[in-house]
């Protein structure tokens, strides 16, 4: 058996607890929760698929096919078709955030073991939920603003008709599916299945939902499934009253709904 | 007998564990183990891969509920009073990480608590000082370990939990992360360490506990588990040829002589512990002094393994009885 005598150094002689220090301490102290909300944001801004994927991709690609139809209405565009598609692709930064973004966060950590250790630690249960949801939201906040930045000396950001719906749309669809990027991400197994399953949820999406053709020029077929999309769902809510062109008070509610369900699983499968 | 064997409330038991059990896709696990760890106390829980080590430490922080029996730490159910007893353990878990680009010094941020101490003090100990800027993902094994040391005694934990503490480290790594653990026991604090290094769990445990099959096979202190179930000795030296098999003869007929062998001029005596002090004996007696005297006695790798190879119904399944 092998002893060791070691002389005990200041540095571990405080094992023992001790009531004062840690009373100063306390006043100075920041919330786990709010620690763990900064923390997750720094990374967020060192994460190359969330510059790739959140912030460039959507800016491309509205810079591509806003100028593809032209800036005339006709029988495809009820309205401007490059302000058609600069309101819809802020539902695709949404789309991005919540469908590659957070799954594939999620479920890197959950592989490689963060998630248990901040279930040992003393984190508050929905502390971790709450964190992406911030991130989530912060992201989608800045890639959203860059897109509109990059719209505006191109095709011109079109005026907003109904501002509190448009709100409340952005609001629900960024919810929803920050919600639904946290779930699935608590259900894939790893990162790289995350990221599988989050580009074949996405692209459909994408191209039926939001950034694609207008949905006058899709067969019938397509335009029933693409009705039914989440980030339809979403689009609508935010393009309709954004533009003018209706209320989408059904969409409103149907994302609301799924905002809800979503936050209330998402955050169940995340509590520590 | 453990004077607080029969008293699981006891201000002074950190751990209590009645009856648990734990299955996965009807594979039991852990299997009606009892368990009690006393403040104070440096317990290991050795085993072989699948013994149930890591599922009985992870009911014990909260990240696995039981299917039966009953779980205390600090008098507190990990399950249902979380919040309050997360705070007072330190853990050090296997297979976990931290996000590849969070940085040494951003880390101890994040998880020092409101009773955290000074954490460059722990860093300068651990050999982290000059990495604070290092992002997780560029450290090697042993310095992840490291880290992970550092914060599980960050916040001054009534109880630390070691899982495999010192997987991954190179051989001074390992001596210093012992002698933190020797530093933490001398400092009072209660650690559980999960180890199949059994070198590592005799150098550091008061007591150990050893499990096979999700069950209790025995515990004891190191010592007491190797007079229990490895008590053998073994004295070899050579011996020059001639009066040779004279010599085996007499070898044989000391106290506590099993076997003698020979190969070459190479002898080998066998028996219990009392050979080693008569086959010295009857060498000095003779005016022989091997200059390649070799004893080998039995440590608890050796008692583990022995007691690895009993059958079931054999093993003891009291805990908390050294």
């Amino acid at each position: 058996m092998t002893t060791e005598t070691v002389a005990r150094p200041a540095a571990l002689t405080a094992a023992v607890p001790s009531d004062g220090p840690a009373v100063a301490r306390a006043r100075r102290h920041r919330s786990a929760t709010r620690r763990l909300v900064v923390s997750e944001l720094r990374l967020l801004g060192r994460d190359p698929v969330t510059l790739t994927f959140v912030l460039v991709f959507p800016i491309v690609c509205m810079l591509i096919i806003g100028g593809s139809f032209g800036t005339t209405p006709d029988a495809e565009f009820p309205v401007n078709p490059s302000h058609w598609y600069v309101a819809s692709y802020f539902t695709v930064v949404i789309g991005a955030t919540g469908l590659i973004m957070l799954p594939v966060h999620i479920a890197s950590y959950r592989e490689r073991g963060v998630l248990r250790r901040f279930a040992a630690s003393a984190f508050p249960r929905w502390s971790f939920a709450l964190a992406q949801l911030v991130i989530g939201l912060v992201a989608i906040a800045i890639a959203g603003v860059l897109l509109l930045a990059v719209a505006a000396p191109v095709y011109g950001v079109p005026d907003v008709e109904q501002p509190l719906r448009v709100a409340a749309g952005m609001l629900a669809g960024s919810v929803a599916f920050i919600s639904l990027g946290v779930l699935l991400g608590t259900l894939l197994p790893s990162a790289r299945a995350a990221q599988a399953v989050g580009l074949l949820l996405f692209f459909p999406s994408f191209l039926l939902g939001a950034g694609g053709p207008p949905p006058a020029v899709m067969s019938p077929a397509l335009r029933s499934i693409a009705e039914y999309l989440p980030l339809t769902v979403a689009t609508d809510a935010i393009r309709e009253p954004w533009l003018g062109i209706g209320d989408a008070t059904g969409q409103l509610v149907a994302i609301a709904v799924i905002a809800v369900l979503a936050t209330a699983l998402a955050a169940r499968r995340t509590s520590l | 007998m453990n004077p607080l064997a029969d008293t699981p409330d006891h201000p002074d038991r950190v751990v209590s564990v009645r009856g648990l059990r734990k299955s996965y896709g009807g594979r039991v696990v852990v299997d009606d183990l009892d368990l009690d760890v006393s403040a104070g106390e440096v317990v290991g829980l050795i085993g072989a891969n699948g013994a149930g080590k890591t599922t009985t430490v992870e009911c014990l922080q909260g990240l696995r509920h039981a299917d039966a029996g009953t779980v205390r730490v600090l008098g507190l159910d990990p399950i249902r009073d979380g919040a309050k007893l997360r705070p007072q353990i330190g853990s050090q878990l296997q297979s976990s990480g931290l996000p590849d680009r969070l940085r040494v010094a951003e880390a101890v941020e994040l998880f020092s608590g409101r009773r955290a101490r000074d954490a460059d003090a722990l860093l300068e100990r651990f050999g982290l000082a000059q990495r604070r800027k290092y992002a997780f993902g560029t450290m090697s094994g042993g310095e992840r370990q490291r880290l992970f040391l550092v914060l599980a005694l960050l916040n001054q934990p009534r109880l630390v939990i070691l899982d495999e503490l010192t997987q991954g480290l190179d051989p001074t790594a390992r001596r210093e992360v012992w002698k933190a653990v020797a530093q933490l026991r001398d400092a009072g604090t209660t650690v559980l360490l999960v180890t199949h290094e059994l070198d590592e769990a005799e150098a550091l445990c008061e007591r150990v506990v050893a499990m096979r099959g999700g069950r209790v096979l025995d515990s004891g202190t190191p010592a007491q588990l190797v007079a229990r179930h490895a008590r053998g000795a073994t004295v070899g030296f050579g011996l020059p040829a001639g009066r040779a098999h004279e010599s085996l003869d007499a070898l044989r007929g000391l106290p506590g002589v099993t076997d003698v062998s020979r190969a070459g001029d190479q002898v080998t005596v066998h028996g219990e512990r009392e050979v080693i002090a008569h086959t010295g004996a009857w060498l000095v007696s003779r005016g022989r002094i091997p200059h390649d005297l070799r004893v080998d006695v039995p440590d608890l790798e050796t008692a583990l393994l022995t007691l690895l190879d009993q059958p079931v119904e054999q093993s003891p399944t009291q805990i908390g009885a050294a």
